[in-house]
């Protein structure tokens, strides 16, 4: 073989700038012309926060926005079902802790007729009582089926044990049985009218914009909506309390699995933490990012516990989640549980030169990369809106990161890490409640599946 | 919008074909690496043997440390990965333009050195990963054997398709380390790769770079046998039930179909759209949204090359629903668009939205290069990303409809039934 290739160094990059126009309507226009883009992404989004949901209705906000393009004030549900395919629009809506977003794509020439077709969705829902009905009874069958799959099943278990049963983060967003049975179509009518509509938005338009104006053609349909009454959500000010007893172990039983799904984790920063945010993609990457960081180093490479175990800390508009999550084999829980509290804490002690140069330059020099696609410009252009912030912040935050040591990202890990775990189980509790508690990582609680 | 990607085609003395893509939207190259042996290969008894082969293509090789190829790309900005599937292997990576010649050398080394490295503690720890991967995607998830279900019941006992990527724990347990030197001798070389680099870079720097990393490297691989011949459908209608801890009935009918990049294969694929893919596909607007007797209905198409291609719909049966009556609804839908033919309309959609999919799929360099290489390898047709569309939007209603009277007929279909098991089935 020839000798090993030097490699040269990749210029410094930021995030694309975008075009800013504010609409008649006061929705904020965010235009990313990125040439050779031929599907345009199109992000619309709303602030919200979830506690705006009445207790007993919780799931209505999620069904509002499934509910959008199913029957509007000009088209029947099959009519606009149509409308979308034959001009090849992909549209999807959805609602997260911070906010309700409706995401389009289309061909470049057919963007206008596209953001019509949004407008009416976000404008113009009737909620015909079929349609009600028929995604009720959908979401009840999703809740089953995601009480079947081990992963969905760990984290609805995660946030009902780690966050205060008062806060709404420790429901599923999108509604329990209980509640989701008791939605009307009043209920999307009125919630809809009191909390969709332009006051807040921000509209995210990526892809090949050459010889598209696209303000022009934003305000032409967007800019006219009018929502009279809408009432504007204050993001939470503070984060959602944790539970007085999140340290400890559920084992979510499940006689016969041939792996224990685990999902671990403790409180987390968001992107406006004390000490700044940037240390912690990079501590997600280092601890639990590839197969030979921290945790798959040993569970993966050295014991074959696993196909792959993955840490992220995932910031919420207030407070957030430093979480690790991925299943094992069976007969190998108990120790994977031991050998994984043991790798997490042992970021508390520090982090190699290697380990640091490595994580920096994986999150910087994949970005360009990462963020060259318009439905990856649009997606990030639109979570950073959700979060009130723009694009600034990503640029900002891959600089701050080329001056993070060893000591900085062990202070930024001790800062959140503790040493005290919420730990989830998914798997055969008459096998391993008794030996998990022998840990000695708090009690352990068996709940049913 | 006729595409124009630029395509630079060049074939090194000891058989790699290498395609070049200049794309200087972003200071990227993407590496991109298709070797014609798939699960399609095993042989009896050593089913998953060509994906958990893959996998030791990341423990090292000759001037490589085990793990190293990930951690030094990565480190690089690097993202990267392989992936196995019946036709064949493909490994990738996207890196800044100034590491495009490291992930040359590193593929190069394994490529054509990986035997040097190769022991048995790797193939022990790779053998466990492996069966988690299995655990974890298959065996312990709701439904997680149905599309293998499907491959054992539509394709016959003998065929290549009859058994899944992921292979048995059994034939996992048997690999040795002679299967692995064997089958890299078998299949892998230059002669049996394709190259595609895509991305800030020229044709000629592409060549030389690959002339300078892979040019030494024999051709070692076996030559390739011919695909199999074309697959007859299925004449009368075949079943598999599973009575398993799943939280609704869940059906699959299945169909065999025209080999892949052929008019035919097209014709099937937007036959699938407009009975199960669409939105306002037939079975969603009939059983999903009026008479509201299926949760969901899904339909697909993947395209192969060994003699035959596979189609399906999927049905998710509603609560209090007997599938066998939704399973007849079906058939109805089948035999009605048999003998009618696409609309206009459904037409118009299923073009529209492959359009819009095929430009979402070519957007990013890395996918773009997976397609390049995919066309090159299995259909020795490097230009496929630009034409696709153009031969799709010249299918006709026609050839659609006269596709599905020959495939996709209700006798045709191959039934795989995941049903709520009873107290007594589950004790």
């Amino acid at each position: 073989m020839s000798a090993r290739p030097e490699v040269v160094p990749p210029q410094p990059w930021a995030f694309p700038e975008p075009e800013r126009h504010t609409l008649s309507n006061g929705i904020e226009l965010l235009a990313y012309d990125i040439p050779g883009q031929y599907v345009i992404s199109v992000r619309t989004v709303l602030p919200m926060s979830l506690s705006v949901e009445p207790r007993e209705k919780e799931g209505v906000a999620a069904l509002t926005a499934r509910l959008l393009d199913e029957g509007t004030a000009r088209h029947t549900s099959e009519e606009f079902a149509q409308l979308l395919e034959r001009k090849g629009i992909a549209l999807g809506a959805g609602i997260n802790d911070s906010g309700l977003g409706v995401d389009l794509d289309v061909p470049k020439r057919r963007l206008g007729e596209a953001l019509d077709l949004l407008q009416q969705a976000l404008g113009e829902p009737v909620f015909p009582e079929a349609e009600v009905t028929r995604h009720v009874k959908t979401r009840l069958a999703e809740i089953e089926q995601e009480r079947a799959m081990a992963p969905h099943r760990a984290a609805r278990e995660f946030i009902a044990t780690f966050f205060d049963g008062a806060e709404r983060a420790s429901r599923p967003s999108a509604g329990t049985h209980e509640t989701v049975s008791s939605l009307t179509r009043e209920d999307f009518v009125e919630f809809h009218r009191r909390f969709v509509g332009p006051q807040g938005m921000t509209v995210v338009v990526a892809g090949d914009l050459s010889g598209v104006d696209v303000r022009a053609v934003a305000d032409e349909v967007l800019g006219q909506w009018r929502a009279e009454g809408q009432e504007v959500v204050t993001p939470n000010a503070e984060p959602p309390v944790r539970a007085a007893d999140a340290a400890r172990i559920v084992l979510v039983d499940r006689p016969g699995s041939v792996q224990s799904e685990l999902s671990v984790g403790c409180a987390g920063p968001d992107r406006r933490a004390e000490g700044g945010w940037a240390a912690y993609p990079v501590l997600s990457f280092v601890v639990g990012g590839s197969p030979n960081a921290r945790v798959d180093a040993v569970l993966r490479e050295e014991k074959g516990f696993t196909y792959g175990i993955r840490s992220t800390f995932r910031p919420r508009r207030r407070g957030g989640l430093f979480l690790t999550n991925g299943s094992v084999r069976a007969d190998s829980t108990v120790e994977s549980v031991k050998l994984l509290l043991e790798i997490l804490e042992s970021g508390r002690e520090g982090f190699s030169a290697d380990e640091v140069r490595a994580g920096i330059d994986y999150i910087s020099k994949t970005a360009p990369g990462r963020y060259a696609t318009a439905d990856a410009v649009a997606d990030e252009a639109a979570t950073m809106a959700l979060d009130g912030m723009s694009t600034d912040f990503t640029t900002e935050t891959l600089l701050a990161m080329q001056s993070l040591d060893g000591d900085a990202l062990a202070e930024a890990y001790r800062r959140w890490v503790d040493g005290t775990w919420t730990v989830v189980v998914v798997g055969d509790a008459s096998l391993y409640a008794d030996q998990l508690e022998e840990l000695g990582r708090g009690a352990v609680t068996v709940v049913p599946n | 919008m006729p595409l124009d990607y630029p395509i630079h085609e060049k074939t090194l003395p000891n058989g790699l074909r290498v395609v070049v893509s200049p794309d200087t939207s972003v200071p990227n190259v993407t590496v991109n690496l298709w070797v014609n042996v798939g699960s399609r290969h095993e042989a009896p008894g050593r089913t998953g043997f060509a994906h958990l082969f893959e996998h030791l293509m990341f423990q090292g090789s000759r001037n490589v440390a085990s793990g190293e190829h990930f951690t030094r790309l990565m480190a690089e900005g690097g993202r990267l990965n392989a992936t196995t599937w019946f036709d064949r292997t493909n490994y990738f990576e996207t890196v800044p333009k100034g590491a495009y010649e490291l992930a040359l050398w590193m593929e190069a080394d394994r490529h054509g050195y990986l035997l040097d490295a190769v022991n048995q503690a790797n193939l022990d720890n790779q053998r466990d990963v492996v069966k988690e991967e299995k655990r974890q995607r298959y065996d312990n998830v709701p439904y997680g054997n149905a599309l293998i279900d499907t491959y054992a019941t539509v394709f016959p006992a003998d065929h290549p398709y009859h058994h899944p990527t992921i292979g048995s724990m059994e034939d996992l347990d048997a690999a040795s380390l002679e299967d692995v030197h064997a089958f890299f001798r078998r299949y892998y070389g230059p002669n049996n790769t394709v190259l595609t680099l895509v991305g800030d870079l020229t044709p000629e720097e592409g060549f030389a770079a690959a002339e300078r990393y892979f040019g030494e490297l024999p051709a070692s691989a076996e030559p390739r046998r011919a695909n199999h011949d074309q697959l007859e459908p299925i004449t009368s209608p075949v079943r598999f039930e599973r009575h398993d801890k799943v939280p609704n009935d869940r059906l699959h009918l299945a169909f065999r179909l025209p080999v892949d990049n052929t008019d035919d294969y097209f014709a099937a694929s937007l036959a699938l759209d407009a009975i199960g893919g669409l939105t306002t596909s037939r079975l969603v607007q009939r059983l999903v949204r009026r008479e509201q007797v299926a949760n969901a209905a899904q339909a697909h198409s993947m395209g192969f090359v060994d003699g035959v291609s596979l189609g399906f719909v999927i049905l998710d049966i509603a609560d209090g629903q007997d599938p066998d009556v939704v399973e007849a609804r079906a058939c109805e839908e089948l035999e009605r668009f048999a003998k009618e033919g696409p609309t206009d309309v459904e037409m118009e959609s299923a073009l529209a939205q492959a359009e819009r999919s095929w430009l979402h799929s070519l957007a990013s360099q890395e996918e773009r290069a997976d397609a390049i290489s995919q066309h090159t390898l299995l259909h020795d047709d490097p230009q496929f990303i630009n034409t696709y569309l153009d031969r799709l939007n010249a299918v006709t209603a026609g050839q659609v409809q006269a596709v599905a009277q020959q495939w996709l007929q209700p006798q045709n279909r191959a039934v795989v039934a995941h049903l709520v098991a009873t107290e007594e089935e589950v004790a």
